[in-house]
């Protein structure tokens, strides 16, 4: 009887339990719970740097009529819709194919891909710049092959400038993705695709309606995980357009906005909290919407 | 040798340990300031000499002049203002005059004003004017922005332009001369950077109008002054004339690397033109062209930046000493820094020393210097107010707009309108 209350409901009256736990949660407390509430208490005020006042909803109106907010938001919205779907099936079928026992060399591939995410951010940034400049080596090839006449203005054409930022981005972390998926598919019986081999079932069908189907919980993971990166996306685009999210704020992102708002102009803090507490949001609502849609429906 | 170390490693490691706190003590008595900035060849070179000069007279204070980006300094100094804490903030730090209003207002009470001490009567005053907050004088202003217009003699030459062409022309010859430069020489006339309002501003102020009124209020429909240089930098963008640049150092790069004929900008560009040895005699300065609108000058103003006390500063004292007494009083350092780095400081008394009456080898024997104090002086006075790096981000967003041959009042509305939104 006494075992089975301490088993139960009693062992939350064990003091020896929290006192082991205490620490842990005490520096929660303060390195997260307390900013927290803190930046959310931040976005009901509005002043300029350090004289702010409680404003009520007044930043969330802010929100409606600002056309740089809108616009920021756009961007990082395209982004994810363009982006993570091209990231994520790109690193599904490099992770088939690298999975290829008999493929030569697959180590020095899966190293070659995988070797983006760990590099310096700024080398490979300023390597983009300069890869990309109007007589860089991407223009000078294409021009060279023929693809183009004149030059693509990659960094100061707003359409071009997105396109950068995203190819930029998918080169860094689709590696990321492949290796959840490679891990993913050793755990995958052989013997199900050998059977399907014996049918008769082809390739591009066994990738479709086996690997797909029983990656799904990865997938999901990977498609959540990339989902917040790219709502917090910054560094890409303050180190290719030098802190601007130019041109004409064609690259600006939530995650710029803030820093600008907090940084670079007269010091918003409260309106740069609820910025924030926008991206907020939108993660949850959308890692929400994710897990409803791969949710399980046949049960 | 090794058992020698190891039998005398204590008596050494005691030793070490015994001059450590030695140092210690003495490092406790002797005031350390320490001083964030940028540019390296500029103002850390500058501030290094202007150390060196007050340890002489005071060997009790020594300094620490510490480099990092502009835009780190101004975030770092944001960040640690905020966080409320001053034990990571420097005692002076480098502000440009754009920003000035803004740290004064937005964090009241986080400089030490200096109105008692300083003799601000001997400065230019549009320099005092922007560090001036309900009365109170904060900050010592240091370099001016003055502008100016370096042109490549010899380019000039080939296309048939000698340095007479140059003087007190508008914008509209400008464009001319370097449609004919491009044929006779294909080269550029300018390098522009379309994610920078620099230029917009060069213009604007030199007609005497800011992106705000006197009292602070948007004046961007209105504006006369900001229309005809939105309209000029469309017509030198549809003319071609310009080389584009993707950041500062790619701009830096388009005359450096003599690809251009010409830069307009302020006179702190000078130490870096002056860095390529190999084109040495064939720079020219002139005025820089005219708008052509009522009220147009041949003198404006790009950056420039002055020097702050932090209130909660433990060398205060010692740190508004230090400035006050050179750079508020120093004559000869002003020619030093001049001849050495280019640098035009806004302390009036300074411009009667004898480096602004040389002639300067590198512009082929012209009296540059005395030319920039006498712009200086010209210099159409605005008021910077709070919202310029908003105000510049809304700029730049529009100038695409603008080689797609949107009519200027739109853009000019577009720009009223996302000011607006960031004015709160």
């Amino acid at each position: 009887m006494v075992q089975a209350r301490r088993g139960g409901i009693g062992r939350y009256y064990d003091v020896n339990g929290w006192l082991f736990v205490a620490p842990a949660l005490g520096l929660i407390a303060i390195f997260m719970v307390y900013p927290i509430l803190w930046s959310l208490w931040m976005s009901f005020q509005a002043g300029r740097g350090m004289t702010m006042q409680f404003a009520g909803f007044a930043n969330i109106v802010r929100l409606w009529n600002d056309p740089i907010f809108i616009k920021a938001l756009t961007n990082t919205m395209t982004y994810f819709v363009v982006q993570v779907p091209i990231m994520i099936l790109l690193a599904l079928i490099l992770a088939s194919l690298l999975n290829n026992p008999r493929l030569v060399g697959r180590g020095l591939f899966r190293t070659a891909i995988f070797l983006p995410c760990v590099t310096s951010l700024v080398a490979y940034s300023v390597l983009f710049k300069g890869m990309f400049a109007p007589d860089g080596i991407v223009n000078s090839t294409l021009q060279a092959i023929g693809v183009i006449a004149t030059p693509i203005p990659w960094l100061t054409h707003p359409f071009w400038a997105k396109t950068l930022v995203i190819i930029a981005i998918t080169w860094r972390w689709t590696g990321y993705n492949m290796i959840f998926y490679l891990a993913a598919l050793q755990n995958i019986d052989k013997s199900i695709y050998e059977v399907a081999r014996i049918d008769g079932v082809p390739a591009w069908a066994r990738f479709t309606h086996i690997t797909i189907p029983l990656l799904k919980p990865v997938i999901l993971f990977t498609t959540v995980i990339s989902t917040i990166g790219t709502l917090q996306l910054f560094d890409e685009v303050y180190n290719l357009t030098e802190g601007k999210g130019g041109p004409s704020n064609a690259t600006l992102t939530l995650s710029l906005y803030i820093y600008n708002l907090t940084f670079r102009f007269m010091p918003s803090f409260g309106y740069a909290a609820t910025v924030s507490y926008v991206i907020v949001v939108l993660v949850a609502l959308l890692a929400f919407l994710q897990f409803f849609l791969a949710r399980e429906r046949d049960r | 040798m090794d058992k020698l170390v190891r039998t005398h490693l204590p008596r050494i490691a005691g030793l070490a340990i015994a001059g450590a706190s030695l140092l210690a003590v003495s490092a406790a008595q002797a005031k350390e300031i320490t001083i964030w900035c940028w540019d390296p060849n500029f103002n850390v070179a500058i501030m290094k000499e202007a150390g060196a000069r007050y340890t002489k007279m005071h060997p009790d204070v020594t300094f620490n002049v510490v480099d990092f980006a502009k835009a780190d300094v101004e975030q770092k100094l944001q960040t640690g203002l905020a966080s409320g804490t001053a034990d990571a903030l420097p005692d002076i730090v480098l502000i440009e005059d754009y920003g000035a209003q803004k740290y004064l207002q937005s964090f009241p009470g986080a400089f030490a004003p200096l109105s008692g001490t300083v003799d601000y009567s001997g400065f230019a005053p549009y320099k005092v004017e922007v560090m001036t907050l309900d009365g109170q004088v904060y900050g010592m202003p240091f370099d001016s922005g003055v502008t100016g217009l370096y042109y490549r003699k010899d380019y000039l030459e080939q296309a048939g332009f000698n340095p007479e062409d140059m003087q007190d022309i508008t914008w509209d010859r400008f464009i001319e001369i370097g449609q004919e430069v491009e044929a006779k020489t294909g080269k550029k006339m300018m390098g522009l950077d379309p994610n920078d309002a620099g230029l917009v501003r060069i213009m604007m102020q030199s007609a005497g109008q800011w992106y705000f009124d006197k009292e602070g209020k948007p004046n961007i429909t209105g504006n006369a002054a900001l229309k005809a240089a939105l309209e000029t930098i469309g017509k030198i963008m549809s003319a071609n004339i310009y080389k584009p640049a993707n950041g500062w150092s790619d701009w830096v790069g388009t005359f450096t690397s003599g690809d251009v004929a010409s830069v307009v900008t302020g006179v702190w560009i000078t130490g870096t033109v002056k860095a390529q040895p190999d084109q040495a005699g064939k720079w020219g300065v002139a005025p820089i062209p005219a708008l052509s609108i009522e009220g147009a000058t041949h003198a404006s103003n790009l950056g420039g930046s002055s020097w702050y006390v932090l209130e909660s500063s433990e060398e205060k004292a010692e740190a508004i000493d230090f400035l006050n007494e050179i750079y508020g009083k120093d004559i000869d350092f002003y020619q030093t820094i001049l001849q050495d780095r280019g640098a035009v400081g806004s302390l009036l008394a300074a411009r009667g020393g004898a480096a602004y009456e040389e002639a300067d080898a590198f512009f082929g024997g012209e009296k540059v210097w005395q030319n920039f104090s006498d712009w200086l002086a010209k210099v159409p006075s605005v008021n910077y107010g709070i919202f310029t790096n908003e105000a510049d981000l809304a700029v730049t967003a529009q100038l695409p707009a603008l080689t797609q041959g949107t009519p200027v009042d739109e853009v000019l509305q577009a720009i009223d309108a996302e000011i607006a939104g960031q004015i709160q």
